[in-house]
């Protein structure tokens, strides 16, 4: 074994988070938390990614260059104030891993440390990279959007807030979310960043308008009056201005332009996971310019056999746009709720099929579902004498084989 | 002096070593067996270890420990003293035997004085003047080990490296110093666990109702673990130690229905320590990904799963892969890990599937969707409740007759929309209760008799859906509990 240069004897000082290099007579095995003082040293980070593509769990890859004598080496790393999984920590070796190799692993009793045997062929510094899973070290994602005056498009910045809530810093390290660009930023202990980690413009975006009695209630319940809340759709798709990868989920604000060069504060949602081809629905709160007043208007139940019935159900709405623009407003019934409205629940699946009679007979396929078809209703603008029209559409079902 | 000289180093010795033999040399080597341990030792020596060997269990917190001492011995009777304060040694475990002059050497007699715990004396009867290598072993609890995985798969999902370690972590207030060290994989059997004799002392009411119906001690695991694993140890005990710079090579071996991985040369693992070593390395193992619908396996999620197995084929199937938890990473193609999930396993025996679930993969989007729902064949009874009347039958139906039998139909699809940039397969398999008929457009078959399953393949960048008719037999037209498969 070549002679060792001479190195300052320290006392063992264990920051935040340190990887020690403690060299020790090859083969030799000692427990590295029995010794008070010890010839170490303390090899900085040379680089740091956190990997945060994992919905839950955080990784952080640190590489060190660590100074290894020919033999074995003991590496000690160690922690405090920072919730490392101790079981996920692993010691990989970037220079010549054939010859320098981890042959143990070493726990020494109520430490947050760990120490490994490393052997080396011959005395020179190694890049080792050390990866765990950290605990106190998460990601949410936060998304501002600012429409347009006119509401047909608008501008979406997506931010990653970054809460390290450990007391470690990691210097300039690199961050990649698990879609777009690799960001690059220094991480302070205890701090909070938020990063811009993407900018889209020109997001086509739909007002959608939606009357739909067992999913959002009555604003009126004497009067029958339906609560109407106004959502801004946006597709995650290329037609959409979106289209890159899912969106995460996360708090919006959304603004608009309110045409003096300033903007106003619209309403904010939380966004939910949207994968790609999928819409984002954003509700921004509620629009009482569409009255809705819904009426069951016929309820007439016809014997089949025995005891077996049908149910022939019209159900009324009068509608009324009081809006100076023309809107489109969905318009859903859940065939379960109207059962339960109209004779109780019976826990069976509800069958049923449209009547002869009624206006709203050609639901929309891609949006409905057996239990709940959804209709597009063409509200016109008010007038110009400021009277709405008075919208009246009919649903007619029969409700079967009750009993 | 020379006994104060020999407390102190008793003293000394214990603390850092709690199980110690102490050979008794004073003036009343003949007094009668009883005197000796009844006295305070007044002078004695402590035979060192010449080689300890652990062979410890996963499946039960037992762990077999055999030592050697070498003792001098002089014509008549000696007494051997042999205590072990403060660790969690079973004493109804401890057998001494001689590995050398077995023919001159015999043990009269064991005691355990009443009035000191953690204490037992042999008297042995010799014709020797001169040393002999004696073997004590016995069983205690704290010692332990698990297995654990580590696997990065390729980039390209295509390959992973596969390696595995062994934790073993010793908790039994014992030092053990260059032990040779011997880990089994198995499910071994055992009437009482080993911390509550340790705990409990040397005779418990059990062994005392095995005494008096002449059965064995205690166990029928130990004895004969003892004669399986002696030829191994004594192998084992002799192999050269490894060295220094290369990572000790664990050799993995049958042994009944177990398998025992023994560590090359020996190994100290200090009380309250754990020391963790690879078990072994696969290189670019080959793995399948499957996606899966299986409730009743992995929850009401559609999940991603590697499928490998553990054999040659694949780089593995040297050894069974013991219970562990394995941390499954990916190379992301940007010089670094992606985390992909931590999964506990079961036993994977030479040749078996492996599989590791990755959870849902935010990639595949699959919705379950109701697109109808029916009823049909209905059936009615008079108010006697003894006559059924069909509905489509000629037969009059009163008003007041109630439903007595019907079918419900329900028409579903399972919608997947695949963003991933490689097509993926895809496989359903649910229960279904009652009386059931299944039809579906893919080609399905039973699992059993209650569980259709059927598969599909979703190109990249694509939805599509498949389309199933389930129907339920109610009521009086329910014949059976099983799902028939009825073709398209």
């Amino acid at each position: 074994m070549p002679p060792m240069p001479p190195m300052p004897r320290t006392a063992r000082v264990i920051p935040p988070l340190a990887l020690a290099l403690a060299l020790l007579a090859p083969a030799g095995f000692s427990p590295p938390a029995a010794a008070g003082v010890k010839l170490i040293t303390l090899p900085g980070r040379e680089r740091v990614e956190i990997q945060l593509d994992h919905p839950g769990v955080t990784l952080v890859e640190e590489e060190r260059i660590v100074p290894l004598a020919a033999g074995v080496n003991d590496v000690v790393f160690a922690w405090a104030n920072a919730n490392i999984d101790k079981d996920s920590i692993q010691l990989r070796c970037l220079t010549d891993p054939t010859q320098i190799r981890v042959l143990s692993v070493s726990y020494p009793p109520g430490e947050n440390a760990l120490t490994w045997q490393v052997s080396s062929p011959a005395a020179g510094s190694a890049r080792v990279r050390i990866s765990y899973i950290i605990g106190q070290l998460s990601k949410t994602f936060a998304y501002r959007a600012v429409a347009a005056n006119d509401e047909r498009t608008l501008t979406l910045w997506q931010y990653i807030e970054l809460h390290n809530q450990a007391s470690e810093s990691f210097g300039v390290t690199g961050m990649w979310p698990g879609f777009g660009e690799r960001l690059e930023r220094p991480i302070g202990g205890n701090e909070t960043k938020r990063l811009l980690a993407s900018k889209f413009d020109e997001v086509p975006v739909v007002k959608r308008y939606t009357a739909d009695l067992s999913s959002h209630g009555y604003l009126d319940a004497a009067k029958r009056q339906l609560r109407i809340p106004m959502h801004y759709i946006l597709q995650n798709d290329d037609a959409g201005g979106l289209g890159a990868f899912p969106l995460m989920p996360g708090k919006a604000r959304i603004f608009q332009d309110d045409g003096r060069g300033t903007v106003a504060f619209l309403g904010e949602d939380w966004a939910s996971y949207t994968p790609r081809q999928k819409e984002l629905a954003l509700s921004l709160g509620v629009a009482k310019d569409i009255v809705v007043t819904r009426t069951i208007e016929r309820r007439d139940q016809r014997r089949v056999k025995g005891q077996l019935f049908d149910y022939d159900v019209v159900v009324k709405y009068e509608i009324e746009n009081f809006k100076d623009s023309a809107v489109e407003l969905d318009l859903a019934e859940s065939m379960t709720a109207l059962r339960r409205e109209i004779r109780g629940d019976t826990g069976r699946a509800v069958e049923w099929t449209f009547g002869t009679g009624g206006t709203l007979r050609n639901p929309d396929a891609d949006r409905s579902t057996a239990d709940r078809p959804l209709f597009h209703v063409a509200l016109p603008a008010r007038g110009a004498d400021q009277k709405a029209v008075k919208t009246t559409v009919r649903l007619h079902v029969v409700i079967k084989n009750e009993w | 002096m020379k006994e104060r000289l020999m407390t102190s180093l008793m003293r000394s010795i214990r603390a850092s070593l709690r199980s110690t033999l102490t050979a008794i040399a004073a003036a009343t080597l003949l007094a009668p067996a009883s005197v000796a341990v009844a006295q305070n030792v007044d002078l004695s020596t402590i035979p060192e270890r010449a080689s300890v060997q652990l062979t410890i269990y996963n499946s039960a917190d037992i762990t077999l420990v055999r030592e050697t001492r070498r003792i001098t011995f002089r014509p008549g009777l000696n007494p051997l003293q042999f205590s072990w304060a403060n660790t969690l040694i079973d004493p109804t475990s401890v057998d001494l035997r001689f590995r050398t002059h077995g023919d001159q050497l015999d043990t009269l007699d064991t005691t355990f004085p009443h009035d000191r715990p953690q204490v037992l004396s042999w008297n042995v009867q010799s014709e020797l003047d001169g040393d002999a290598l004696v073997e004590i072993s016995y069983f205690t609890s704290g010692i332990g080990w698990v297995a654990d995985y580590t696997c990065i798969a390729s980039t390209d999902e295509r390959t992973m490296g596969f390696e595995g370690f062994v934790r073993i972590t010793n908790n039994s207030g014992e030092n053990y110093e260059n032990a040779s060290v011997r880990l089994v994989v198995g499910e071994i059997n055992l009437v009482e666990r080993v911390a509550d004799l340790a705990r409990r002392g040397v005779i418990s009411q059990t062994e005392a109702d095995e005494y008096r119906r002449g059965g064995r001690k205690i166990g029928r695991f130990r004895d004969d673990a003892r004669m399986e694993l002696n030829q191994e140890m004594q192998r084992a005990m002799a192999r050269p130690s490894a060295g220094a710079a290369a990572p000790k090579e664990i050799i993995k071996e049958g042994l009944s229905e177990y398998f025992i991985y023994t560590i090359e040369g020996t190994e100290t693992i200090p009380h309250s320590w754990s020391k963790r070593m690879r078990l072994f390395q696969g290189q670019r193992t080959p793995f399948d990904i499957k996606y899966r619908f299986r409730p009743q396996e992995y929850g009401a999620e559609l999940v991603r799963l590697y499928i490998l197995r553990n054999d040659e084929a694949s780089k593995l199937g040297t050894t069974p892969l013991p219970d562990g938890t394995v941390r499954l990473f990916r190379d992301n193609g940007r010089d670094g890990l992606s985390f992909l999930t931590a999964t506990p396993t079961k036993y994977v025996p030479i040749g078996q599937e492996i599989e590791l679930n990755l959870g849902p993969d935010p990639r595949v989007v699959h919705e379950r969707v109701t697109l109808r729902t029916w009823r049909g064949s209905f059936w009615f009874k008079d108010n006697t409740g003894r006559r059924y009347f069909d509905a489509d039958g000629n037969e009059q139906i009163r008003h007041d007759y109630p439903v007595a039998g019907w079918d419900d139909h329900v028409r579903v699809a399972e919608r997947i929309r695949n963003d991933r940039d490689q097509p993926i397969d895809v496989e359903f398999r649910f229960p279904l209760y009652g009386h059931v008929l299944f039809q579906c457009a893919a080609p399905a078959t039973l699992h059993d008799f209650q569980t259709p399953q059927f598969s599909t393949q979703i190109a990249p960048g694509v939805e599509d859906q498949t389309v199933y008719e389930i129907t339920y037999k109610q009521g009086i037209s329910q014949k059976q509990q099983n799902v028939t498969i009825v073709d398209e």
